[in-house]
């Protein structure tokens, strides 16, 4: 019960956040300058043309009349048409999703392949040379740009020797699921899917992979130098157990949280590396109808992202349980 | 998906097979600066053909799927639902309109095949026999007179933002294999209207569907038919075998974009795409460089200019004007900034458009004649700001730096720049309303009629949407342009509004703006002057 309390709130808490980006963002209109009629029309439209529009757009209706319509609609699960585009805002959204969630999520893997393990044997061999050698690592990783990582890996990984696509999407993770069932040869499509991937989730994971490999090192300092780690020792445990069962899963409580807030960093767009890489992910939707003033197409992505942020944080709260019994849901 | 494989797949085939990048260069840098005539305005049509085009698929052709890359997708595939250019590219690979263009802007035949103004303000065309839509149902007059209806009139679908260009058609009647246009009055540019603007569409097609359905799915009588629409993210093109002027050479193409200049490089030189758009300058070398692409560069349509608002100080004065012409250096400029890929200006018009002036110099940079103006014109210690938009057009922010140091660099004016987002520029610059401009600001301007009243009519006469200027001569110009019916006398007038405007200088005359292409080596293509791109016209090296 105390779990379904719990949920039920979170949820309450998230319906009301994405309602206030909601809101925000209707209020942005007033305040921002320009408009989508502009992205529609020439320059030399008449005024007439115009006016006619912005009355085929409904902008012509007051806010409040514009706002009241949106939310009816958006009970009816109808995002309306973007502006610029006249199609629907759900689908055009909807589309970019899987690039999105593909990305954030390869990124994470990388970042979590390299960071803990990395982090752990920095903590373990404190001041010998692996652990310099991880230090330089997260310092690089933290202050490297990854629009310029991203540039010179294309530079030198695709243009030159051409081992991975310079940019793009062309095959996604759902066509390596497909090649399971379907007639395309799977090792081919899983090679495939990795020339395209891997560039861009190296330059996105790397600052995360330096984040993580320093907060896990740190965390495992404090954690091998307790009581309870020389109990276990003491106890004739191997020192591998120590470490990993141990030492690191206490460890992984704050790792947990800063990667979920990362995770939903990431599906709420990468914009730079989607520019790098002509990713077609929501980042680059979301610039593109503020450059153009979308304002449904702005909206239908912020429902989306503002919806990540809560999933996100959601499963990193119930994961928390499972790491720390002490952890209770109220 | 399937283009890139498609990619792959041909990269790998060229690399085993041992032939990659061995065809020769194409094209260098440079294009012939012809514009061409733009039509006469009232043509007896069909005199001019339709160019030399692809017939026969060969056995070498049959695989070959060119890949464009694009600074940004199209806005949906409704061709009369927009105004911009990289929809235009991307709907034009599939629709047409009754006339059309030559890669230097000439008016060549479409879907008609003859034209003729019947009255004065009366047009008549006469279809192509024989031409059908990508789903096999034939071309009417109806569909003719239903598209241009559905442009022009609000009740018949769509508020169309090319209302703009034919919004002074009146009525539109379909006959026996011909379709009559007609107009509030002369319209004296009414087929090179009609050779840039007007896609036909098929009026049951568009009936039957959604708007959401039209602007992802194609059915027109181009030379590529729709394969794949990822909205925002790739179009995919294959040749449509029934195609009234022949198949195309290539199998198809396929349309991305990358806001980054240099993944659309990276893209060029790594052999997944084989034509880039807007190559900045700094990125030239890299492909002249390589030994899989090179540059490939047009004169464009699009003349980039400084506007100053005639009724505020102190560019109110015609002496603080001129001054300002002096001051910048355009030569200098376009060496430095656009590596020569530019061409200076001192008027309106475009060079080989109609009503070109070709008396008339660009001023010359004269930084002495511009302090003594500034003196003359009662204005000087002057401070001026002006205002550039950020990366709408080719290094603006960087040409509109270099001015504002030139004319900055003048003893007795001060000036300095302020960069603006371009939707909140264009917010100030389309109110209507003149006191709401700023009062010196970068702008450019495309003009696909090449037709000098296409420019000089909505920038510089009163009232107009762009207007910084009221003047009564200028007006009185392009109302007599508006209404002579002599293509010549016509010409005459608007070459003297060139003149008297180069004089007035409501403008600080900067460059015509080049389109620069990385092409590669695999294709035959040339750009064209119109910024459109005609995949239909290149062929495999």
């Amino acid at each position: 019960m105390a779990l379904g309390r719990f949920l039920f709130k979170r949820v309450t808490q998230g319906v009301l956040v994405v309602w206030g980006v909601i809101t925000v963002v209707f209020g942005l209109r007033f305040i921002t300058p320009g408009s989508p009629i502009n992205a529609l029309a020439p320059l030399d439209a008449t005024a007439e043309t115009r006016q006619a529009i912005a009355a085929e757009l409904g902008l012509n209706q007051p806010l409040h009349v514009q706002y009241g319509y949106y939310l009816l609609d958006l009970l009816r699960g109808d995002m309306g048409y973007s502006y610029i585009k006249g199609q629907e805002v759900a689908g055009l959204v909807l589309q970019r999703v899987p690039a999105t969630v593909e990305l954030a999520v390869a990124a994470t893997v990388v970042a979590i392949a390299l960071s803990i393990p990395l982090g752990v044997i920095s903590a373990t061999r404190r001041n010998e040379p692996v652990d310099y050698g991880a230090t330089l690592f997260s310092l690089g990783g933290i202050s490297t740009p990854n629009f310029w990582l991203g540039i010179m890996m294309i530079l030198v990984l695709a243009v030159q020797f051409g081992i991975f696509h310079t940019s793009g999407r062309g095959v996604g993770f759902g066509d390596v699921l497909l090649s399971i069932v379907g007639s395309e040869p799977f090792l081919g499509t899983v090679l495939d899917w990795l020339r395209y991937i891997t560039l861009p989730a190296i330059a996105l994971g790397t600052y995360f992979t330096a984040l993580v490999t320093r907060l896990t090192r740190s965390g495992m300092l404090d954690e091998l130098g307790k009581g309870y780690v020389r109990a276990a020792r003491a106890k004739g445990l191997p020192e591998t157990l120590v470490r990993y069962k141990h030492a690191l899963r206490n460890t992984l409580v704050p790792v947990v949280t800063v990667l979920g807030l990362q995770l939903g960093t990431l599906i709420g767009g990468a914009v730079i590396t989607e520019a790098v890489f002509a990713w077609p992910g929501l980042g680059t939707l979301v610039i593109q109808s503020i450059n153009v003033r979308d304002w449904p197409t702005l909206q239908g992505c912020l429902i989306i992202i503002g919806t990540s942020f809560v999933i996100v944080n959601l499963a990193v709260d119930l994961l928390y349980a499972s790491l720390d019994p002490r952890v209770v849901y109220d | 998906m399937s283009s890139d494989q498609d990619s792959v797949t041909r990269r790998s085939y060229l690399k085993f097979a041992g032939i990659a990048t061995a065809t020769a260069s194409i094209a260098g840098c440079g294009g012939t600066g012809d514009g061409g005539d733009g039509g006469d305005g009232t043509g007896n049509g069909g005199t001019d053909t339709p160019e030399a085009t692809p017939t026969e698929s060969t056995p070498s052709s049959m695989g070959v799927n060119v890949g464009v890359t694009m600074g940004n997708m199209d806005s949906g595939l409704d061709p009369q639902d927009h105004a911009e250019t990289n929809t235009n590219i991307v709907v034009s690979q599939g629709y047409e309109g009754l006339m059309d263009r030559n890669p230097e802007g000439g008016i060549i035949e479409g879907l008609a095949t003859e034209w003729e103004r019947v009255e004065p303000g009366t047009v008549r065309f006469t279809l192509r026999d024989g031409v059908t839509f990508h789903n096999g149902d034939p071309l009417t007059p109806e569909d003719v007179a239903y598209s241009i209806r559905r442009i022009v009139f609000d009740d018949v679908g769509i508020t169309s933002p090319q209302n703009t260009d034919l919004g002074t058609v009146s009525e539109v009647v379909p006959g026996d294999g011909e379709v009559t246009v007609h107009f509030d009055g002369l319209n004296p540019i009414a087929f090179q209207l009609f050779a840039t603007n007007g896609e036909i569409m098929q009026q049951s097609w568009v009936e039957e569907n959604s708007r959401d359905y039209i602007n992802q799915n194609l059915n027109g009588t181009g030379p590529f038919q729709l394969e794949n629409y990822e909205s925002g993210t790739e179009v995919a093109f294959e040749r449509y075998e029934d195609y009234w002027r022949g198949a195309a050479e290539v199998s198809g193409v396929t349309l991305n974009s990358s806001t980054e200049s240099s993944t659309r490089v990276n893209r060029l030189l790594a052999e997944e795409s084989d034509i880039v758009t807007n190559v900045p300058p700094q990125e030239v070398s890299r492909v002249e460089n390589s030994d899989v692409a090179s540059i490939s560069a047009v004169p464009s349509t699009r003349i980039i200019f400084l506007q100053m608002r005639y009724d505020v100080e102190p560019f109110s004065s015609q002496s603080f004007r001129q001054a300002m012409n002096y001051a910048v250096d355009v030569e200098s400029i376009i060496e430095n900034i656009l590596s020569g890929f530019g061409s200076i200006t001192g008027q309106p018009t475009l060079d080989a458009f109609v009503g070109h002036n070709p008396d008339i110099e660009p001023y010359p940079h004269d930084p002495a004649e511009a302090e003594r103006l500034v003196e003359e014109s009662g204005h000087a210690g002057a401070e001026i700001t002006l205002q550039t938009p950020i990366g709408r057009y080719l290094a603006d922010v960087e040409i509109a730096q270099a001015a504002a140091s030139q004319i900055d660099s003048l003893s007795n004016v001060t000036c300095e720049v302020q960069q603006r987002d371009f939707a909140s520029l264009v917010q100030d610059l389309t109110t209507g309303n003149i006191e709401d401009k700023p009062h010196f600001n970068l702008l450019g301007w495309g003009n696909g009629e090449f037709d000098a009243s296409q420019t000089i009519t909505p920038l510089l006469t009163t009232g107009a949407a762009l207007t910084v200027l009221e003047n009564d001569t200028v007006d009185q110009y392009m109302e007599d342009a508006a209404n002579e019916a002599d293509p010549e006398a016509r010409e005459e007038i608007l070459q003297e509004a060139n003149a008297f405007l180069n004089d007035l200088a409501p403008w600080v005359f900067m460059h015509q703006q080049f389109s620069v292409y990385g092409v590669s080596n695999r294709i035959d293509w040339e750009p064209r002057a119109d910024e459109m791109i005609d995949p239909y016209r290149a062929s495999p090296n």
